[in-house]
């Protein structure tokens, strides 16, 4: 007999509930400090630009400026957030250098004594810039000629030397080549920026023992509070990382922005300094989910079946990596979706463009393959003359199938999600597929 | 720079004498929909500040046949008012509850579009508008108050102070079309006044907001209807008339070309529902 | 110029502040009062995470400067938080689930009060419009209006029983 279940099957009060309805849970900026300081940013005005100088004589006039900030004073300016993974290499600015890859990227940083003196003090920074061209498109983005927007002189990402996350299984080619049909389909995505009602932010204060106390609404406590070690070059002990209450993140809160200025500006002032994204900077330089661009080419045979696949696809990730790699990574060991197919190619590209950079976001790298399989699988159905409830139960994975990264599938229930699904919306389906388990083939499973 | 007074007087003579004293640089406010966002990002920075909010000219009430509208009634109060079912109407899709709490009916002539749905309705309505100064006032009819995209015929040191509307309006129907059903910017507003007389149209006003600089008055469409009984290939005519005639414009909304089809589309769906209105009307007499 | 004293009645209790000119209501209750149930989402007044209650109309202190409530009664959710337990409403958001990450909450519960407040029995419809201008990003706002429903219901079979 099992023990009695104690949360299981019941409804359990959360335990953050009281503090929400009563507005008694403390986000990061709902916290105050006296004598606190408010860090805002100069952003470039333009999608890509040689900075020639950044004049702050005007804004040092500002009553209530306190002091700037440019990229030498940061201790270790060039990062990749995902370095604490081993991704290499390191390629985002913290403040830009002698390049604004991006409209929005921060160039310099004001700290003052109010939020309205910070603003100001920005407003009257002047900057001496000499615009580029740009480049917008994932496929524009590598044709000869186009405006490169990385230090090392493509816009891939480079993934063990080669300029794409490659899947190789069977052989596509001689598959299409016996194919009773080809089905082609291009799928495009736009970038969607998660919007949570709390904007990105976060306030360092500095302690009596040399220690800085952040707080802040990352959704990577650890990760941020790692890379603003790296990034300060101060030993992550010397850093106590206040978090875990998020007033919505979506993926939109794991990249380390706010946290590495702020606690600069708090050694450098040693007062608790603020920076919080306004409303207009969380929808227009905050990372978004990327566009994509898919292609799927797919061999299908006169009964549905789907005998070879081949994915191409390109995520923008805009001026700097952040998730993208990972999501691109996660994309290629998804994107034949939960099929059987014998032979698959797939070339995932994590491409730079001036576009704002692009992140993480809820499924990201899955969603949108998602999207484009599904519909391909609509389509696949209309050219083999199936509906588009017999396209995939005949090509549905099941336990023991080899997915084309060579990961053994276990626990597959798509066959039961369907069966359930098609219940739900009163389809009636053929005995041959009400009679299907995810079972493996060799126990049975039709 | 951080604002440097914020005036808020509390008698209309006292809120001109202000005016005239700091000039045209002083920013006059109602409710402070529009400003404030501004303001708080930094991309307005004003040194002085008027608010209307006190100054007594919150009254909604009707004198014979004219509602006089105080410019800084709320559109809570335009909601309420029972004297024009347009603007009630007009009023209650607009915003949200607490914006409606606090924009003014006087403001929403200063919104630029695709706001401002309620000056479209009021267009409409072939509404007045006065204007007070320090040396004396002057009445306008609404469709010359507005000059240009945020622009229109009020003097550096004129208020716009009350807002005429005559409730003899005949039958009238009102769409505003969005992104989603509430609080939201207009894809197209459509606001319509029709006088018939033995079965035929005899006046007509159309009225469209986000499809021209500020709220425009379809005229080609209006007299292509003139004369006419209101039935289908006459409502297809103003549709299309109107559709070719207003001026719309792209932003992060809708394209431009959207937007002209859907005036099309909003005008007949307007149209239509004055019949529908009148058939309901109809059922009930019997 | 300078700073000037405004007096006005916060939760009962009457206030005085000092202000810059043109502070606005949202700046005074959270930075100077401490008053942090009223969030800050957008500072556009087109979140209504800034709801408070003036002179019991909901209105977004956001957008509101601090010079405009002189000598009025302002609400928030601090006031209307019981000395013990919970208001009916804030049971209901409680007990339905009505929020996730919390940060919309403090100005849907203001306006729920507000509504029910002059309007006892809202329909389905009337609690949709009164949302209108509060943003929830995680629930989909499905709890939030059931919640609603189920406050209005609690305070009816209340009002129904006897004695």
């Amino acid at each position: 007999m099992s023990p009695a279940l104690n949360v299981v099957g019941r409804s359990v009060p959360r335990s953050d509930g009281i503090g929400h309805v009563t507005g008694r849970t403390q986000f990061a900026t709902d916290h105050s400090f006296p004598g606190m300081l408010h860090l805002k940013i100069v952003r470039s005005p333009v999608h890509h630009a040689r900075i020639r100088r950044i004049d702050l004589s005007e804004a040092e006039r500002v009553p209530g400026f306190v002091c700037a900030l440019t990229h030498a004073d940061v201790p270790h300016n060039v990062y990749t957030i995902l370095g604490l993974i081993g991704v290499e290499p390191e390629e985002e600015f913290v403040l830009a250098e002698d390049r604004a890859r991006y409209k929005g990227e921060p160039i310099a940083a004001i700290v003052a004594e109010s939020e309205e003196a910070a603003l100001d003090a920005v407003a009257r920074v002047k900057l001496d810039l000499e615009e580029l061209p740009a480049v917008f498109d994932v496929e524009e983005a590598l044709k000869p000629g186009a405006p490169i927007v990385t230090h090392w002189g493509n816009n891939t990402f480079m993934y063990e030397g080669h300029p794409c996350r490659r899947v190789r299984f069977g052989d596509v080619e001689e598959a299409f080549a016996r194919a009773d049909h080809i089905v082609e389909g291009v799928y495009n995505t736009k970038p969607i920026e998660q919007a949570p009602i709390e904007t990105t932010g976060c306030i360092a204060v500095p302690e009596a023992n040399g220690r800085y106390t952040v707080y802040t609404n990352t959704q990577a406590v650890y990760f941020s509070l790692d890379n603003t070690s790296i990034i300060l070059q101060i030993p992550g002990n010397r850093l106590h990382f206040v978090g875990g209450t998020v007033g919505g993140g979506f993926g939109g809160k794991v990249d380390v922005i706010v946290e590495p200025l702020a606690t600069l500006a708090a050694m450098k002032t040693n007062r608790p300094v603020k920076y919080a994204y306004s409303r207009s900077e969380e929808m227009q330089v905050s990372s978004t989910r990327s566009a994509w661009r898919i292609y799927v080419k797919d061999g299908v045979m006169r009964d549905g079946r789907i005998i070879a696949r081949k994915v191409t696809s390109y995520a923008d990730s805009g001026a700097y990596s952040r998730q993208t790699p990972y999501a691109l990574t996660k994309h290629a060991a998804n994107a034949s979706g939960p099929y059987a197919i014998p032979n698959v190619s797939i070339d995932a590209y994590c491409v730079y463009t001036n576009r704002v950079p692009s992140s993480a976001m809820r499924g990201f790298g899955i969603t949108m393959a998602s999207f484009a399989l599904e519909v391909q699988m609509d389509k696949i159905a209309e050219v083999a003359g199936l509906d588009p409830w017999s396209i995939r139960f005949i090509n549905a994975y099941r336990d023991g199938d080899i997915k084309p990264h060579r990961k053994v599938v276990e626990d597959a229930t798509l066959i039961e999600t369907m069966q359930a699904a098609a219940a739900l919306v009163g389809q009636d389906l053929p005995a041959e597929f009400r009679a299907m388990t995810s079972a493996r083939r060799s126990e049975g499973g039709a | 720079m951080t604002v440097l007074e914020y005036l808020v007087p509390r008698s209309l003579p006292e809120a001109i004498g202000l005016l005239e004293r700091h000039g045209p640089e002083l920013l006059v406010m109602a409710g402070g929909t529009v400003a404030m966002p501004l303001i708080n990002e930094g991309i307005s920075l004003p040194e002085r500040v008027m608010s209307l909010r006190s100054a007594g000219l919150t009254s909604i009430e009707q004198r014979g046949d004219v509602l006089s509208i105080g410019a800084a009634a709320t559109l809570t109060q335009l909601v309420a008012q029972d004297g024009v079912a347009l603007l009630s109407e007009a009023a209650r899709n607009t915003a949200s509850w607490s914006i409606r709490n606090m924009g003014t009916v006087g403001g929403n002539l200063f919104t630029p579009p695709p706001g401002g749905d309620v000056a479209v309705a009021l267009l409409a309505l072939d509404a007045r508008v006065r204007l007070s100064g320090p040396h004396g006032e002057r009445v306008l009819p609404l469709a010359d108050f507005y000059t240009g995209f945020m622009t229109n015929a009020l003097a550096a040191d004129e208020l716009l102070v009350e807002i005429y509307v005559p409730t003899a309006v005949g039958e009238t129907a009102f769409i505003k079309f969005g992104r989603k059903h509430a609080n939201t910017p207009a894809v197209v507003t459509v606001a319509i006044a029709l006088q018939r007389r033995d079965g035929r149209i005899s006046a007509a006003r159309i009225a469209l907001g986000a499809a021209g600089p500020h709220p425009i008055r379809a005229a080609r469409a209006e007299a292509a209807i003139v004369g006419s009984a209101l039935e289908s290939g006459v409502i297809e005519r103003a549709a299309d008339t109107a559709a070719g005639e207003c001026r719309p414009f792209r932003d992060a909304i809708a394209t431009e070309w959207y937007r002209r089809r859907m005036v099309g589309v909003f005008v007949r769906r307007a149209l239509e529902k004055v019949v529908e209105q009148e058939q309901d009307d109809v059922g009930e007499g019997e | 110029m300078g700073s000037k004293i405004i007096t006005f009645v916060l939760g009962g209790r009457e206030v005085e502040v000092m202000v810059k000119p043109m502070t606005t209501l949202q700046a005074v209750l959270r930075y100077q009062l401490g008053y942090t149930a009223v969030k800050e989402g957008c500072r556009q007044g087109g979140c209504g995470s800034c709801t408070v209650l003036v002179e019991g109309e909901p209105m977004m202190s956001c957008l509101l400067p601090v010079e405009d409530v002189a000598g009025m009664h302002v609400t928030t959710l601090e006031a209307i938080t019981p000395a013990d337990g919970l208001d009916r409403v804030q049971q209901a958001f409680l007990e339905h689930g009505a929020f996730q990450c919390g940060y919309c909450t403090p100005g849907m519960i203001v306006v729920s009060k507000a509504l029910l407040g002059h309007n006892p029995r809202p329909t389905r419809q009337e609690i949709v419009d009164a949302f209108a201008g509060n943003i929830c990003r995680c629930t989909g706002y499905e709890p939030i209006i059931a919640a609603v429903e189920g406050a209005a219901r609690a305070s009816a079979s209340k009002a129904a029983q006897p004695g």
